[in-house]
């Protein structure tokens, strides 16, 4: 008896890969922003060749398929530094890091945007390099940053699909395997898709009013 | 531990044919795309309501649902209505319809961003709607969106990686074979990583060339 018909238990496994898929990126995406933003922060103080370094390993990041990437990782470091990596690892480890290096150029080009004299002026007043970065860039920074950020977000929902390739139960990987038991590829492919699609919307609409609520600040107010 | 490149050597042939089948690929895909996006710009600009919000719903869903969940839609669900294609066609032809999706947007804003003076000196001219569009609201349109045209084509070069996984020997289908004939997937992964974002990387430099070159008579505005 072959069991090829769809059953409840299905949706609890979509639910499930959904849950591994949102897991991940939630975590990927946090610790490539706190990465991304310290980058952008050593950048801001221009130490000597931890920049260009940096620099190096985020065009060499963002210039490569992450495919490539997540297979560096997943087979290349345990065959080279003996290593044990599972799955989950792998996937956190590239994902973060991919992540990291776009939010780097965020976070660059955010603290480029503060306008030069501002900084000037604030110095004038004496407040150190950090305070600047602190109270006058940051801010700014942030509400300018919202935009090409929650863009980013949904591109990289889309990349967590991959970590499907190494063996992550996620939403992708429960799709290939409901396809491969119940041979009705469009139906399990349109519903994977429409789970991304809904998610990805949901983070769009989360970015577009946090956007709102960050501008409502920095706009004139009158005196 | 020993990082030993010289493994690579007989099989820098074999990784060449990859990169030929990736190159090939993506020509074609871009070739698809533009047409493809061509018209759907056309459909987003156009002044029927219906048809302008047809051609965003294919702008949204494609760019908002992964990659490899369009590409295992159509590499699993066209065998199921009849359309029996080999791996090859359906990766450009899902690259086709994704980058499509991508370029449409890049040639739109081309569209919108022409001088409504043109539009005007055409009509004055007697010339027939088709014939302004095809004759001066193309070429215009194409000329200026060669920049992000070129980005298109800088992800299709990082997305078509993903061919990999529907059997499609490409560069990354071929590092994948060379990897596993190796046993070493470290040296084999990080040159392919190095390769994709040198290759990625000349072809930005030609993409500027071009967009320079094509537009060298609006050096003043496009800058």
């Amino acid at each position: 008896m072959r069991y090829g018909d769809f059953t409840t238990y299905d949706l609890l496994l979509l639910a499930q890969g959904l849950g591994v898929t949102v897991g991940l990126f939630l975590v990927t995406s946090l610790i490539g922003l706190v990465i991304g933003v310290l980058w952008g922060v050593v950048r801001f103080y221009r130490i000597p060749l931890l920049t260009p370094l940096i620099t190096f390993i985020a065009e060499l990041l963002k210039n490569s398929p992450v495919l490539v990437q997540l297979f560096l990782v997943f087979f290349g470091f345990p065959a080279f530094f003996h290593l044990n990596v599972t799955p989950v690892q792998a996937a956190i480890v590239t994902l973060s890091a991919n992540t990291a290096a776009f939010i780097y150029v965020i976070a660059v080009s955010a603290i480029e945007s503060v306008g030069r004299e501002q900084i000037d002026a604030a110095r004038a007043f004496g407040l150190s390099r950090w305070q600047v970065l602190r109270h006058v860039i940051a801010p700014q920074a942030a509400a300018f940053s919202i935009g090409p950020l929650t863009a980013l977000l949904v591109n990289q929902l889309q990349v967590t699909s991959l970590i499907s390739v190494i063996g992550v139960m996620d939403l992708a990987k429960i799709g290939a395997t409901l396809n491969l038991r119940t041979l009705k590829p469009f139906i399990v492919w349109a519903v994977v898709g429409l789970l991304y699609y809904l998610t990805a919307k949901l983070i769009a609409a989360a970015g577009a009013r946090y956007e709102t609520r960050l501008r409502r600040f920095s706009e004139f107010r009158g005196l | 531990m020993r990082l030993d490149l010289t493994i690579l050597a007989p099989y820098l042939g074999f990784l060449g044919q990859g990169a030929a089948l990736t190159a090939v690929i993506c020509l074609l895909s871009l070739a698809g795309a533009v047409v493809l996006g061509m018209l759907v710009a056309i459909a987003r600009t156009s002044q029927t309501v219906w048809i302008r919000r047809l051609a965003f719903i294919y702008v949204d869903v494609f760019r908002n649902i992964p990659f490899i969940v369009q590409l295992f839609f159509f590499y699993y669900g066209l065998p199921e209505i009849g359309i029996y294609i080999d791996a090859i066609t359906t990766g450009v032809i899902a690259l086709s319809i994704a980058g499509g999706a991508y370029a449409s947007d890049a040639i739109r804003s081309g569209i919108l961003a022409i001088d409504n003076g043109i539009l005007e000196a055409a009509e004055v001219s007697g010339l027939s709607k088709r014939v302004t569009f095809t004759r001066i609201v193309l070429p215009i349109a194409l000329r200026t969106s060669v920049r992000p045209l070129g980005s298109v084509l800088i992800n299709m070069i990082l997305t078509s990686s993903i061919l990999s996984t529907i059997t499609v020997n490409e560069l990354t289908g071929q590092a994948k074979i060379v990897a596993s004939d190796t046993f070493r997937p470290f040296e084999v992964y990080a040159v392919l990583l190095v390769v994709y974002a040198a290759l990625t990387w000349l072809v930005s430099i030609g993409i500027s060339r071009l967009h320079k070159r094509l537009n060298r008579d609006l050096a003043s505005e496009a800058a």
